[in-house]
């Protein structure tokens, strides 16, 4: 990790976080109900399990494409999860490789498996980093889940970009009066070693400042009603005035119900030994 | 009760647990509806304690021993909660970004009335936000707003309560001059519009200019409440709390000026130029030292752009094709609004950050190919916030670290100087995060000359103005004199640039608008307008009496008005 301005620095790692938080209010997917899309989310998220042919689950994971590429999700998020997907199978099959055994064999079988991780992987993304936060928090509150966790989510949301700032001017702090290594040693590694030491070395001032921090945070949160707010009928009402379901949300409830009918027929067509 | 005022504290004491001291001890004061109250007091005063009485944070957040008793239109706050208080009584903090919960202004803004179940809360909102006139960021998300922004957002976000008073801590500290103007121009406003007004400052220029009364603080009891002009006028009860009275008053002090009804001191300019009956001649000082400065170069910028990482791609650069060179020898003080690229450029010159292109030499190395660990050898800087400079877990191991990383032999005889130096002795084993933020300003100065560099950059180093955080920047910079071979210090303290630097670079957008000697850029006209700098008062005398070249101190002022009497 570099604290310069680089491809990989803090820097841009805080950027890239705060697109996936709010980049895009308009995405298709942040348009409907809260409600409805967590509800869709347990649904897809627990159907792959029900399913273990190879063209099945390749249906579900081109469903799930679709939506990811429609709610526009960051792309480097993605890039991610692809390359974590696909080094784990591959470091799978090498290490069957070397331990001799059949390595096309070992990934073929794995296959199932990782597209039912991958479809999940991808609902989730797709859920998550489109909706805002406070739709997150809302469509959360409103099935139940504790004001006080909702709340910390939108409050993580706002504090997560501050964090990392004051993380980048400590990692800097230390590093302007520290010593780096006299010689970068083979591939830079010591100098590599000495960040990654300052780096786990900035938590510890971290904390500190975060717990300064929060004082102030609560203190002003209680004069501004928090505490107030989480017994409150009327607060907790007009915090849902503007949740609703409109066309929107019953269209695409209704094509995601197609579509599932559609991967039981598929299922079902291929057990037929015709069509195998 | 119509005699009851908004605000009734009387012979409030109030002391931590485990603490021997009182913080609060005997408080009285009363605050009127519809007025504009400044609360001046020295560092550890009291009064920011004082005010968190105000709105039931103590007794109710701060568990403590506690005396008398204070009301808020006739409630007695230990009877109702801070909530209910917060009805009444709303509360900025000097660390406002603090406040701010909710990732978008407008969502911010609302959260208080949503709390109280306002059915209301987005006009209610809409308001405070177009009463503060931020409904162009209303939608932007906080962590992207300016340091002027957040804190007209955290106003809005207790002003969207519609409290009868509003406490703010520290307004002016923050913020550049322009911003801090702005900000007081706004809280003007809400006294106007029948809101009590109730801040902390420093700043005297600016309670001259906006404040109704003042109260001083000292030893949490309030010495004194007076009209504002009058309580300005207590020159020597001032300055013994290291608080700056205005330059006028000050000046006017000098030469023995009295306001038109011979009752007082002027302490605003206006008034000062009234109290100057007769139009003055213009008087030259005799020329200036126009020796210039040819040591070798120390600092070398040339043709640097710049540009952050912002949400949008298409963010602008800080910098583009930006040069400028230090020589040796010189004292340059960066000046410029909130994000003009003072910090950006001190950031470029210690390595941490590298131009996008152009190249950056810092005491004949390329920052670009050299790290940041080994230009420190030569650079020390020191953030803004001296927070950020802790992190050991005393201020000995603080200013000791530098030393023994590099192991120097003389590593604790040179910390032992330097503690004693800026009387730093009796906190040495204190945690620097636990400290006052001026004591936090003067270990992190410690910090910096500790590690004896050639190149000294400080970033905003006289923090709120007091007279203490000026003496010790002061302090420090005669300590490095000799050996340093330059100095560069971004500041909106322009009283400072004034007595001390000898080159002022001011920065606008990225860009330099002007460089030269403080006497000919502070009274250049044309830059307080584009640049959005206050000119120290002794300037705006100068031009309204017609001297030129205009004074830009109160000593230099004195001379050529007091010569002529």
């Amino acid at each position: 990790m570099s604290t310069q301005n680089g491809w990989l620095s803090i820097d841009r790692v805080r950027v890239e976080l705060m697109r996936i938080a709010h980049s895009d209010d308009d995405a298709f997917l942040n348009t409907l109900d809260p409600r409805v899309l967590l509800g869709w989310y347990v649904v897809f998220v627990s159907v792959p399990w029900m399913f273990y042919d190879t063209l099945v689950l390749g249906a579900l994971l081109a469903f799930m494409g679709v939506l990811v590429v429609v709610s526009r999700v960051n792309r480097i998020l993605l890039a991610v999860l692809v390359f974590g997907m696909v080094s784990n199978l591959a470091f799978f099959g090498v290490v069957v490789w070397a331990t001799g055994g059949d390595a096309v064999g070992a990934v073929r079988a794995l296959v199932p498996y990782n597209l039912k991780l991958a479809s999940i992987s991808l609902a989730s993304v797709a859920v998550f980093t489109t909706m805002t936060p406070s739709r997150l928090s809302k469509g959360l509150l409103s099935l139940g889940v504790p004001r006080k966790f909702t709340f910390s989510l939108a409050y993580g949301y706002r504090m997560l970009p501050v964090l990392l700032e004051e993380y980048r001017d400590i990692v800097h702090a230390i590093r302007l009066r520290s010593r780096g290594p006299a010689r970068d040693g083979v591939l830079r590694w010591r100098h590599w070693w000495h960040l990654l030491w300052i780096g786990v070395r900035a938590f510890y001032p971290l904390i500190f400042d975060v717990a300064k921090r929060s004082r102030v945070t609560v203190e002003a949160m209680e004069t501004r009603g928090f505490s107030r707010s989480l017994g409150d009928p009327s607060s907790r009402r007009l915090r849902f005035e503007t949740l609703g379901t409109g066309t929107r949300d019953w269209a695409f409830l209704g094509l995601s119900a197609v579509f599932l009918l559609g991967l039981f027929w598929l299922r079902a067509t291929t057990f037929l030994p015709g069509l195998r | 009760m119509a005699d009851e005022p908004l605000i009734r504290v009387e012979d409030y004491s109030f002391r931590y647990p485990g603490s021997d001291e009182s913080v609060l001890d005997g408080a009285s004061l009363t605050v009127e509806t519809d007025e504009f109250l400044a609360v001046l007091g020295g560092n550890g005063s009291g009064k920011t304690t004082l005010c968190k009485t105000f709105n039931g944070l103590i007794p109710h957040f701060f568990e403590g021993k506690r005396d008398g008793s204070v009301r808020v239109k006739g409630t007695d706050t230990e009877t109702v909660d801070v909530g209910t208080l917060a009805a009444h009584v709303g509360y900025v903090y000097q660390d406002f970004e603090n406040q701010l919960v909710q990732p978008t202004v407008r969502r911010d803004v609302e959260f208080g009335p949503l709390n109280y179940g306002f059915e209301d809360y987005h006009e209610r909102a809409q308001r405070a936000i177009e009463r503060l006139d931020i409904g162009h960021i209303a939608d932007d998300l906080i962590w992207e707003l300016s340091g002027g922004q957040k804190h007209l957002a955290a106003i809005a976000g207790v002003l969207a309560l519609d409290p009868d008073a509003l406490v703010v801590d520290e307004p002016a500290a923050q913020l550049d001059p322009h911003n801090a103007a702005h900000v007081y121009e706004q809280l003007a406003g809400l006294v106007a519009d029948g809101h009590t007004v109730v801040v902390i400052e420093h700043d005297t220029e600016l309670v001259a200019e906006y404040a109704d009364r003042v109260v001083l603080v000292e030893d949490g009891r309030v010495r004194w409440s007076k009209p504002t002009a009058a309580a300005l006028n207590r020159l020597d009860d001032l300055r013994e709390r290291d608080i700056h009275p205005p330059q006028v008053t000050e000046l006017a002090d000098r030469l023995d000026l009295r306001t038109p009804d011979h009752s007082q001191r002027p302490v605003t300019v206006e008034e000062f130029v009234a109290a100057c009956d007769t139009p003055r001649p213009t008087v030259s000082d005799g020329g200036r030292d126009d020796s210039a400065c040819s040591g070798e170069s120390i600092v070398s910028v040339e043709a640097v752009t710049y540009r952050y990482q912002t949400m949008d791609t298409g963010g602008g650069p800080v910098f583009d094709g930006f040069s400028l060179s230090v020589n040796a020898g010189e004292n340059v003080a960066l000046v410029g609004a909130n994000g003009s690229g003072k910090s950006t450029l001190l950031k470029l010159l210690t390595g941490l950050i590298r131009p996008d292109s152009g190249t950056v030499s810092v005491v004949g190395r390329d920052t670009a190919e050299t790290s940041p660990e080994t230009l420190a050898d030569e650079v020390v800087y020191v953030h803004q916030q001296p927070e950020q400079m802790f992190i050991e877990d005393s201020i000995e191991g603080d200013v000791a670290y530098y030393l023994r990383q590099r192991d120097a032999p003389d590593a604790d005889a040179i910390v032992d100087d330097v503690l004693t130096y800026l009387d730093l002795d009796h906190l040495r084993k204190r945690d620097g995060r636990l400290l006052s933020i001026g004591q936090q300003r003067r270990a992190s100065l410690a910090i910096a000359l500790a590690m004896q560099p050639s190149l000294v950059l400080l970033d905003e180093p006289t923090g709120c103005l007091d007279m203490e955080s000026r003496r010790e920047v002061t302090r420090m910079l005669d300590r490095v004199d000799g050996r340093v071979e330059a100095v560069v210090v971004a500041t909106h303290d322009l009283q400072f640039v004034a007595s001390w630097a000898d080159r002022v670079v001011v920065l606008d957008q990225g860009a330099i608008v002007a460089d030269g000697r403080p006497g000919d850029v502070l009274t250049d006209q044309s830059l307080s307008d584009t640049t959005a700098l206050r000119p120290p008062q002794p300037v705006s005398v100068s031009r309204r009496l017609d001297i030129d070249p205009p004074a830009t101190t109160v000593s230099e002022l004195a001379a050529r008005l007091g010569g002529q009497r």
